[in-house]
């Protein structure tokens, strides 16, 4: 029925269309749906009469209307029917405006469905429903609605036809309303302005026969674009903030208003031959815009009233919206479209589009169809274009600059590497990235394939540290290019990483030159030092030579490990650590890793607590397997025996477990946790004769 | 005797007292004007309780009461209990009321034998009301109202109803409650005549507006201009319509 969602269309007929009007509201009622019934009054008279006879009238010959039944022989009668659930259901029946149904027919309902309710699935419409929903929703309308001896319905803003404040009697034929809408005939009526007021725009516009005579729009700086709310509504909060953009608004705000005030004043001889005069200014700020002092508009003024519908920013587009879809009058051909349109209309929100609306919004998209514009959402990160990278040095002979491409050979960063380091052995990134670089050099036996290019870079600025390199001892030597590991040191090396030989001593006794240079002296294939080597073997006695031949433990490896950190074994580990108790002043150890020095003694001593700590753990395990035993023990017996058992020696009955000191128990029965009662108590339930 | 009072400027006495035979509650906070009207009327025969529901003023729509109890909803508090039971003598029972519906002096209309209540009240709650205030209970609706205790003032000696009550649903709820029935107005023309007074076997109470015919169809109804009330209408009354029917 009603709640069709089709979207019945409606003509619309402008109030300034006067011929178009005139045939329209020849002999216009007010509908129907928008009438009142006149409110109770009270029949004096027959109060009156009914008051000179006032008995009881006697239990015989009464009935009840509401489920038809009787008259009741008797008050007992009277009672049990109007106690009855079926008078119930009946009296709901006849609430939802439903016929009642008979005795019969309510048992048989009840069998059939207790469950379903009586209220729904029933056919029988009450034809006055829709028409009390016809009202309710005509009443709420912020339109009025007439129909003509045609037949057709149509509906007008109830602004145009009164102030808000007026209220206009519906009772009986509406006869104020159908001379209220005559009144859109009248010559002059058709002069109306429509003011707007919000957030520092105004726009206001006079109206003549459906063309603008006047027009204005102003804007000015006065809400605060970042947090919102103009700057007088912030101010009132309290503590004005004082920043150089509130005052501006604030000063934006003052000739604002004066401004505004100015142009009504200079329309003060337009407005005043207008019959209405439509405005919207939401607060008291903007309304002082337009009812301040000098303005010839005044708020008590009936010609002044408010838009009954939202409005978009005052500007000149939006005012004249404003006034096309106030003075279209929308005209139904027939009741059900109307009825129709009214109910889907206040159901659901379909919005009521003007005929005008509809065609601008129509021409407009076939004018301009929206070129493809290229939208960035900027949240996201945007693809990639594929670009050329630059391929080619030009000019390497001067210090112009220097990119590498796919022919730069890897070692490259030997020659820059040179130019920064000193020679000096530091434990730096720079020093890493150098050892990698001489790594290379040895994997690919390339030292004396050096590019012009190179050639030339690497004389070019260090000459002198090159020079000073060649004068430097042999651990630089080691740094540069070509490696030169002395044959006594590879010795050393593969004597460490022999499996068999356990110490070094024949090695360190008869070795000749530097032998801590000797000791110090990195491989180029990891960094490992001889006390790398020999921590990595895990011989703790080598370890102890080579630190006092003067291996430095400070050293790191490529992988930044020192001897200790590198080392997998415990006693080597010790082994570093007795040494550095032994020899506390030797190396600055705080760069070893090592974690502190340790004797001999406290090894004994930790030693000993280790054993002990083991003792007892052993200890507390055989115990806990005795402990198991006999709870199991316990818990075979049956609840008698147990019961029967001495009470130190008891155990919890369900788990065996040792009781609390104040177990808790039932029955003589005791146990260690609730639970475990619980469960016991679910085994075997209570007795409860005893 | 009828009498006009206001409430705080207010009409609707009905909302803010509550009468019955052997006690009269009025809201506290009110004038000391509104006290004396009730005070001047009542104080020599019967209590007058000053009270409040769960903080609130609106006492005569959210409770009901006769002169067997009263029936206060869930809302209330246990020191407004407390406070009531000991303002009221003992021989009136207080209960509390777990009812959704919980204006109980709206959906409960009663006198001292009978109670109109609305079709939806909690068949608990019809029990207790049976109890408390011993009285026959009948779901009924007052002119199409389910809320019968707004719209129907009732005593032992007659009953107003909303003004669109029909003759023929007069007629069939006075003799339901066995009293005559007039529909009515007070207050100038309002229709929800409990909120606009209050009433008992021998003194009404109704608001400033109402006007002079409203007295007069309200003293006849309630049969006050001949005041109080002897024993064959109070205490002897339910023994003879038992034996007359």
């Amino acid at each position: 029925m009603a709640s069709k969602p089709e979207y019945i269309r409606s003509r619309i007929v402008k109030t300034y269309d006067l011929d178009e009007i005139e045939k329209l509201i020849k002999d216009a009622k007010v509908a129907h749906c928008m009438l009142t019934d006149p409110p109770p009054v009270v029949d004096e008279e027959s109060v009156m009469t009914r008051l000179s006879a006032l008995t009881l009238r006697g239990s015989d010959g009464i009935s009840c209307s509401c489920c038809g039944v009787g008259p009741f022989t008797s008050r007992a009668q009277q009672t049990a029917h109007y106690k009855h659930h079926w008078h119930t259901h009946n009296l709901k029946r006849k609430l939802f405006g439903r016929k009642p149904i008979s005795l019969g027919e309510y048992n048989s309902r009840q069998d059939e469905s207790s469950n379903v309710s009586a209220s729904d699935s029933e056919g029988d419409d009450n034809p006055n429903k829709p028409a009390t929903e016809l009202f309710a929703a005509a009443t709420r309308h912020c339109k009025a609605f007439y129909t003509n001896p045609k037949g057709q319905v149509f509906c007008i803003y109830r602004c145009l036809l009164h102030h808000r404040k007026e209220e206009m009697s519906l009772d009986g034929e509406g006869h104020v309303w159908a001379r209220r809408v005559k009144e859109l005939l009248s010559p002059g009526y058709g002069r109306w302005a429509v003011v707007m007021v919000s957030g520092g725009h105004f726009a206001g516009c006079i109206f003549t026969g459906g063309s603008d005579v006047i027009h204005k729009t102003l804007h000015s700086y006065t809400t605060r674009r970042g947090q919102g709310m103009s700057q007088a509504t912030r101010d009132q909060t309290g503590n004005a903030p004082k920043s150089a953009g509130s005052s501006l608004r604030r000063y934006n705000q003052e000739q604002f208003l004066a401004h505004v005030q100015n142009i009504l004043v200079s329309w003060n001889d337009d407005l005043k031959g207008c019959s209405l005069v439509f405005y919207r200014a939401v607060g008291p700020i903007n309304q002082a815009a337009i009812f301040g002092k000098p303005s010839p508009l005044r708020k008590e003024d009936p010609r002044v009233r408010q838009l009954p519908f939202p409005t978009r920013k005052p500007t000149f587009k939006e005012v004249k919206r404003v006034f096309q879809t106030l003075a279209s009058i929308e005209v139904y051909d027939t009741l059900q479209d109307f009825q129709k349109a009214l109910l889907t209309v206040t159901g659901s929100k379909v919005p009521l589009k003007t005929n005008s609306d509809i065609s601008i919004a129509e021409s407009a998209k076939k004018a301009q169809k929206p070129p493809p514009k290229v939208q960035h959402d900027r949240a996201k990160s945007r693809e990639r274009v594929p670009r050329e990278l630059p391929t080619q040095v030009t000019s390497s002979e001067d210090e112009g600059p220097c990119y590498i491409d796919s022919e730069t050979p890897p070692d490259w960063i030997k020659t820059l590497s040179e130019q920064s380091s000193n020679g000096v052995i530091t434990n730096s990134r720079k020093d890493l990235l150098n050892d990698c670089a001489l790594a290379s050099c040895v994997d690919t036996d390339s030292e004396t394939e050096t590019v012009d290019k190179k050639e030339t870079k690497k004389r070019k600025k260090p000459t002198k540290k090159v020079e000073k390199v060649d004068d430097k001892n042999q651990v630089t030597a080691v740094k540069k290019g070509p490696v030169k590991i002395p044959a006594s040191v590879k010795k050393m090396w593969r004597s460490i990483s022999d499996k068999d030989n356990v110490t070094l001593e024949p090695i360190l006794e008869g070795w000749e030159g530097d032998i801590q240079a000797a000791c110090n002296t990195q491989d180029p294939i990891d960094g490992n030092t001889a006390l790398h080597k020999a921590a990595i073997a895990a011989k703790p006695e080598m370890v102890t030579q080579i630190l006092s031949a003067g291996g430095d433990p400070c050293i790191k490896n490529h992988v930044l490990q020192t001897p200790y950190a590198a080392t997998p074994h415990t006693d080597t580990r010790i082994a570093f650590r007795m040494f550095q108790a032994q020899n506390p002043d030797k190396y600055n150890y705080s760069k070893s890793q090592i974690p502190g020095p340790v004797t001999a003694e406290q090894l004994e001593q930790q030693k000993e607590k280790k054993a002990q700590q083991k003792k007892a753990k052993r200890q507390r395990e055989k115990e806990k397997q005795a402990d198991k035993l006999k709870a199991n023990a316990f818990l075979l017996l049956t609840d008698e025996q147990k019961k029967k058992v001495p009470v130190h020696e008891q155990r919890c009955f369900s788990c065996g477990a040792q009781l609390p000191k104040v177990p808790f128990e039932y029955d003589d029965c005791k146990f260690c946790q609730v639970p475990c009662l619980h469960d016991h108590r679910k085994i075997r339930p209570l007795n409860m004769s005893v | 005797m009828a009498v006009r009072v206001q409430f705080e400027n207010n009409n609707e006495v009905g909302v803010f007292s509550k009468l019955t035979n052997s006690y009269c509650l009025v809201a506290i906070g009110g004038s000391e004007n509104f006290y004396s009207v009730f005070e001047a009327e009542l104080s020599e025969t019967i209590p007058v309780v000053h009270m409040s529901v769960a903080g609130c003023r609106i006492i005569g729509r959210m409770t009901v009461g006769n002169k067997n109890g009263l029936l206060v909803p869930s809302s209330t508090t246990d020191t407004e209990l407390q406070h009531i039971r000991n303002s009221l003598p003992d021989t009136i029972k207080v209960q509390r009321v777990e009812e959704r519906l919980s204006a109980l002096g709206n959906v409960i209309a009663c006198n001292d034998y009978v109670a109109l209540v609305h079709p939806d009240l909690d068949r608990d709650t019809e029990e207790i009301l049976a109890d408390t205030l011993d009285v026959e209970v009948f779901r009924q609706t007052v002119a199409g109202n389910v809320l019968v205790g707004s719209y129907a003032a009732l005593s032992n000696r007659g009953g107003l109803v909303h003004p669109k009550t029909t003759i023929q649903d007069q007629d069939e709820l006075s003799s339901l409650l066995q009293v005559p029935l007039v529909a009515g107005t007070v207050n100038r023309g309002s229709d929800v005549i409990a909120a606009g007074m209050v009433v008992n076997d021998w003194c009404a109470f109704c608001g400033l507006d109402t006007t002079s015919t409203e007295i007069s169809v309200i003293e006849s109804v309630f049969k006050l201009n001949d005041a109080k009330p002897t024993a064959i209408t109070s205490t002897m009354r339910a023994s003879l319509i038992d034996s007359m029917s």
